[in-house]
């Protein structure tokens, strides 16, 4: 039998760049295909081209042995490919249902039948185990709910491939364990699943098969029952990755970073009540909490970019509670934040003007009233050069780097600043194995140099790993600070759920 | 570090709108060739480019006001109202405060584009304290500006021996000195001005800041960046240089402030004009200036001489930037 989908010979060219060179890639009916290889190596390029959103310049796809070209995502649609983005593409202001039949919905004359739209989604959801309730409002829904929705929507235009770009990057354990269980059905169903993804512990749980990618090749296919996390990573990577790497024990210093009954309201809420914290020099605290239990709002607020209704906060032993973000950031305060695209950078301007960012104002940059474009331009050469930034030159547009280098940008930045506070929000969220280590050895690196680091990451493993002190966020109250011995996935998962007495 | 330029686009709205053009100008009956003929003689002949120069100075002016906050994402309405005020304080400085020649120039000058710049920074006030949004502020605060000129030029502040709403003629000595027959020194403190633009947008820290906001306002606050504070600077920088316009065609080529002669040739609409047809870019503002300047003393010219009227030159821009926008539109819908 044909395979049920087969690329042959794709490439893609970014001007020099060579994105995809001569992939091969073919994947059977009813199996789960991961996709693995390092930042850049040409995953997101290869699904998009499958996909319809972008034309290879070489190499041909076939559907069920059939050759096909597509020159739009609705074309690719209508041979029954489905494809859920790691930044959804849903309507907020819609209910679940109207987005899940949307451009297809069933009608009665020229009316849509709301009644059927709903029933069809209805069973939808039910045959594959997607939990949703079909009349919430998009906007409403957690991160995890509106993939499901995403999913449906593909299944509703009856995709029998469904490519699915890093879908576990934005999801909590539970979520992703929903996830994996609708995607077993599917397969079952005799549906096939490419599965683009940076965690080997979650293509060692679900696919039946890996191609590894490297610099826009293939590097390796194989069966994963027969193959193991080391030999994926040394395909990947062409080397072994070392460990995670040892927390040492370290003598702690002062608080730097101090918040005290910090209440933060929106949109008649409250997102963060009363919350207290401390993180002292040579330590690493971790927040783990579900998203969406006010750890964004926290670290808004005590990085400025968010007022308190009350509370206090201290950088570096400086009250910095009136201050805003420039004069947070000249207290001592460094900060990754979660979403890299929307507030970590200007993605349309160059890897220079980003990399210069919060360094502008102070000498060599600064010269004056002028900024020295050639101190720019070198600043920006040393970061690229030490984080191993993978860009054509520092005039690129950041928004054409893979997501790992786009990451890679802020953190080359906001870790320069050598600043005695570093939070850091979900820093290897779409990293790969080895520039996740690396971000972990950095983090580690900055608390043995006697820096406060807070950690907030949806990442549970990374959260235990790194972090001296776990706090947890439920509801927007800070429900537990337990030393890391006592930090185990079970009680961290029960805590996370707000269910602290049977925790304790 | 700058933005490559748009130019393959702008060149083809261009091409397409002088094709419509001509489609309207043959629809009516005319002579495309010979209209357009007419716009280059018109606006290009050695005998007529100062005409043309003289035209571009305020409407390059105008247009860096609003290029200035454009850049940085904002967009300045109101340069109706700060060129009306630059030129009324201009007319009404040297009138009013006995200061000797040269300085009561200066001082009229440095008073209409502060008086401007602070009116123009109040739109922006409003946005950062109150959240009205600076668009429909700065548009709304042009009338009370203008009924303010209106009156006090009508009434109060009237030549009782005109029978047009105007002040009394200022002194000779407080005027601008002419170049040539029809240019004054106005034309170099606009050029000052331009070079300044574009090497602040350039090279400077500010210019930087302005730049990144208008990329990504979300990463330039979160860099450190006080938007309120920017806000207002950069729409007193904008307003400064309405007024300064103002004052330089009230002190060098009327020698008085009347009412609506400012505001009659439209400056401020075809500097808002040039100012989106380059996203804010200050070359290709001024470029666009220099060319809508072009487009509209041609226009001019091809009335005189052949039956076209001068509203073409307006369609012809209009057009421009409607097919830039629907250029621009159609490339986002490609690829999203
Ligand atoms: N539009 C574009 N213009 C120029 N270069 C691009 C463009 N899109 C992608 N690239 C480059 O192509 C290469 C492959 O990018 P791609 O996004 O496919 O990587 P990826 O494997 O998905 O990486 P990641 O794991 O970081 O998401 C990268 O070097 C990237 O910089
Ligand atoms: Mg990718």
């Amino acid at each position: 039998m044909a395979p049920a989908l087969q690329a042959s010979g794709i490439v893609k060219r970014y001007g020099p760049l060579l994105a995809n060179d001569g992939i091969d890639l073919d994947v059977a009916r009813g199996e789960v295909h991961a996709v693995m290889g390092e930042n850049g190596a040409g995953k997101s390029t290869l699904m998009s081209i499958l996909y319809g959103m972008q034309a290879p310049d070489g190499g041909t796809i076939r559907l069920d042995g059939v050759a096909v070209r597509f020159r739009s995502p609705a074309e690719a649609i209508a041979h029954g490919l489905g494809m859920v983005h790691q930044a959804f593409k849903l309507f907020s202001s819609l209910t679940v249902w109207e987005n899940i039949v949307y451009g297809r919905e069933p009608r009665r004359g020229p009316f849509i039948d709301g009644a059927a739209a709903r029933r069809a989604a209805v069973a939808l959801a039910e045959r594959y185990g997607l939990a949703v309730d079909p009349g919430a409002l998009v906007a409403r829904l957690s991160v995890g709910v509106r993939q499901r929705v995403e999913i449906l929507k593909a299944l509703y235009r009856e995709a029998r491939v469904l490519i699915l770009d890093e879908p576990t990057a934005v999801l909590t354990p539970p979520e992703r364990d929903v996830l994996f269980a609708v995607l077993r059905r599917l397969v079952v169903d005799g549906r096939s699943v490419i599965f683009v993804t940076h965690k080997l512990d979650e293509v060692l749980a679900i696919s039946d098969r890996v191609t590894v990618l490297r610099a826009g090749r293939v590097a390796a296919r194989m069966t994963t029952r027969e193959t193991s996390a080391r030999e994926i990573v040394r395909a990947m990577t062409g080397r072994v990755v070392a460990d995670r790497p040892d927390r040492v024990s370290m003598p702690q210093g002062a608080a730097l970073l101090h918040a005290e009954a910090i209440t933060v309201r929106g949109d008649g809420r409250v997102l963060v009540a009363d919350a207290n914290l401390s993180v002292n020099g040579g330590e690493v605290v971790g927040i783990a909490g579900v998203a969406g239990n006010g750890q964004t709002e926290l670290v808004e607020a005590l990085v400025g970019l968010r007022a308190v209704a009350s509370g206090r906060v201290q950088v570096n032993g400086r009250d910095v509670t009136q201050s805003d973000v420039a004069a947070r950031r000249e207290a001592g305060l460094a900060y990754i934040p979660e979403d890299r695209a929307a507030v970590g950078t200007a993605p349309t301007a160059s890897a220079a003007d980003n990399l210069a960012m919060g360094f502008h104002r102070r000498p060599p940059l600064r010269r004056g009233w002028k900024l020295d474009g050639t101190a720019v331009r070198d600043w920006a050469r040393r970061l690229i050069a030490r984080f191993d930034i993978r860009i054509g030159s520092e005039r690129t547009p950041v928004a054409t780097l893979s997501g790992g280098n786009m990451q890679k940008v802020v953190l080359a930045r906001e870790l320069s600043h050598a600043a005695p506070v570093l939070i850091a929000e979900q820093p290897t969220r779409g990293l790969d194995v080895g520039a996740a280590e690396f971000v972990h050895g950095e983090l580690l690196a900055e608390r043995a140099r006697g820096r406060a680091v807070l950690l907030v990451s949806a990442e549970l493993s990374e959260v235990m790993a790194l972090s001296d002190r776990v706090l947890v966020m439920f509801g927007g109250r800070i429900i537990a600070d337990l030393p890391a011995a006592q930090a185990d996935e079970e009680r961290l998962g029960l805590l996370m759920a707000g269910r602290p007495g049977v925790a304790a | 570090m700058s933005l490559p330029p748009r130019v393959p686009s702008v060149v083809l709205a261009v091409g397409f709108a002088v094709v419509a053009g001509a489609v309207l100008v043959a629809a009516s009956g005319g002579d495309p060739l010979a209209a357009y003929w007419q716009i280059a003689v018109g606006a290009l002949a050695p005998d007529n480019l100062p005409n043309t120069l003289n035209w571009a100075v305020p409407l390059t002016g105008m247009a860096l006001a609003v290029a200035i906050p454009l850049r940085g994402g904002m967009v300045n309405l109101g340069g109706d109202g700060q060129l009306v005020l630059g030129g009324l304080v201009a007319a009404l400085v040297p009138l009013y405060l006995p200061l000797p020649g040269v300085l009561s120039m200066f001082a009229a000058i440095l008073a209409a584009a502060l008086v401007a710049g602070l009116y123009a920074a109040l739109a922006a006030w409003g946005e950062v304290r109150h959240g009205v949004p600076m668009l429909i502020s700065s548009l709304l605060l042009s009338y009370p500006a203008m009924g303010l000129a209106s009156y006090l030029s009508g009434f109060p502040l009237r030549d009782r021996s005109s029978g047009l709403p105007q002040t009394v003629m200022i002194p000779p000595d407080a005027r601008l000195p002419p170049l040539g027959d029809v240019l004054n020194v106005g034309a170099f403190a606009i050029l000052v001005i331009a070079i300044a633009v574009v090497v602040f947008d350039r090279r400077s820290v500010v210019g930087y800041e302005l730049r990144l906001r208008g990329l990504n306002p979300r990463f330039a606050r979160y860099g450190g960046i006080a938007l309120g504070r920017q806000a207002v600077a950069t729409m007193f920088a904008s307003g400064g240089i309405a007024g300064l316009t103002g004052a330089t065609i009230v002190l060098g080529a009327q020698f008085r402030f009347t009412d609506g002669a400012l505001v009659t040739p439209n400056y401020t609409w075809s500097g808002l004009m040039a100012a989106l047809l380059a996203g804010g870019e200050p070359v290709g503002t001024i470029g666009a200036a220099l060319f809508f300047a072009a487009l509209q003393t041609g226009g001019f010219a091809m009335q005189r001489e052949t039956a076209v009227p001068r509203v073409l030159t307006m369609v012809l821009q209009a057009l421009v930037i409607l097919f830039l926008a629907a250029r621009h539109g159609l490339r986002r819908r490609a690829a999203p």
